[in-house]
């Protein structure tokens, strides 16, 4: 389930040769940056990706227009991944690991936002105080028609903190089997 | 619901019904990697086929259908799991209901207690009829210095107030356009008065047969 079978339909300007050469004039730059960041997130929500490798998706259709034979270089595409986790843009990725920089999150919907969706989606099935397990929560058939099912565990159990954090779940179980309960 | 108390704890049953989602879960994934294996089969049944190895071809088809069997076992105790998790959840469900009772009868007894019993409540009863009954007998007294003609014209205005205030007018009939029949016309000719007094008349006449009988 990380991916649909349907082509995502790339913006006009994917096709722009200027747009895989970061502008030096900083207003450009800005906007240009900004539209990466929204063609990224726009990618990967409709792919249902959470995480990208840089190196992996170099190649990959995102940064590599081979119609047109450009392509985003490593070293611009790492600037653009910064521009997204900086706080001008968005917060909308972080690095997996600080050093490497190379896989990021992409937040197409941050934690706290998935934090929300689930809550709501438990609110709505009335199954606050029930306990579900975490693999039932993206695996399971009830979720099927849920934008959390097939989530990444990893982001999932992100996502699960901010609630304990508010005091509207609480986790427990051993490591492999982990199941929440909701308030 | 109602253990507000331990509402934000995890309790043992919590766990215990985790385990039990736990297990459903594997079961779920067992299911999984079946289904896939089956597909898998299937695929090799048909290459061998079409290499015309019909001995392998059926191989695999005979595992894919033990498989199959594997599959419907663990259906059956995906369905026992569920029913028994269904079962513990309801279980708790009541013991909540079961709690809200406890609690709302507490409170019931002790709204009671503080009624001060059965007996206080009949005497106040006693008391309060006691006082309706003196009041009633003041009003009548007072009601008593006025004559029936006050009462009647107090009445009067009350209805005039009432036609004012909902705005309905009483509605008088329209006079007779027709000339009444002889007879008729005599009996309405006949006024209160006239009335009254033929009545006497009729109780005189029937009256004194009765003396004749004593």
């Amino acid at each position: 389930m990380t991916s649909t079978t349907t082509d995502f339909p790339f913006p006009p300007h994917h096709s722009f040769p200027p747009f895989y050469t970061l502008q030096p004039v900083l207003s450009t730059r800005t906007s240009q940056l900004a539209s990466w960041s929204h063609l990224i997130q726009a990618y990967c929500r409709h792919h249902r990706l959470f995480q990208l490798s840089l190196r992996d998706a170099a190649d990959g259709p995102l940064f590599y227009n081979r119609a047109l034979g450009r392509r985003l270089s490593l070293k611009d595409a790492r600037e653009v991944v910064e521009w997204m986790a900086s706080k001008e843009g968005g917060e909308r990725a972080e690095w997996v690991g600080d050093k490497e920089r190379d896989r990021f999150w992409v937040w197409w919907r941050r934690p706290e936002e998935w934090a929300g969706v689930i809550a709501a989606w438990v609110e709505a099935t009335g199954q606050k105080n029930t306990v579900l397990t975490l693999y039932e929560l993206t695996e399971s058939d009830a979720t099927a028609s849920q934008e959390f099912h097939g989530m990444d565990p990893e982001l999932l159990q992100r996502s699960l903190q901010i609630l304990v954090k508010r005091g509207k779940a609480q986790i427990f179980g051993s490591d492999d089997s982990l199941g929440v309960k909701f308030f | 619901m109602g253990n507000a108390a331990s509402s934000n704890k995890i309790s043992a049953q919590d766990k215990a019904i985790l385990d039990l989602k736990n297990q459903r879960d594997k079961l779920h994934q067992y299911q999984k990697r079946i289904t896939v294996i089956t597909a898998r089969e299937t695929d090799i049944a048909k290459q061998c086929l079409a290499r015309g190895d019909k001995q392998r071809a059926l191989l695999a088809l005979r595992r894919k259908k033990y498989q199959e069997t594997l599959l419907e076992k663990t259906d059956a105790q995906l369905a026992q799991l569920e029913i028994l998790t269904s079962d513990v959840e309801f279980a708790l469900v009541q013991k909540d209901v079961l709690f809200g009772l406890q609690q709302g009868t507490v409170v019931l007894k002790q709204i009671h207690k503080e009624m001060g019993g059965l007996e206080a409540v009949e005497r106040l009863m006693g008391e309060s009829a006691e006082a309706q009954a003196y009041q009633r007998e003041v009003s009548e007294m007072l009601a008593g210095q006025m004559s029936n003609q006050d009462e009647d014209e107090v009445e009067d205005e009350l209805d005039a107030l009432e036609a004012e205030v909902t705005g309905v007018k009483t509605k008088l009939p329209d006079a007779p356009t027709q000339a009444l029949p002889e007879g008729a016309q005599k009996a309405t000719e006949e006024t209160p008065r006239e009335r009254a007094r033929r009545r006497t008349r009729d109780q005189e006449s029937s009256q004194p047969a009765e003396p004749m009988l004593a």
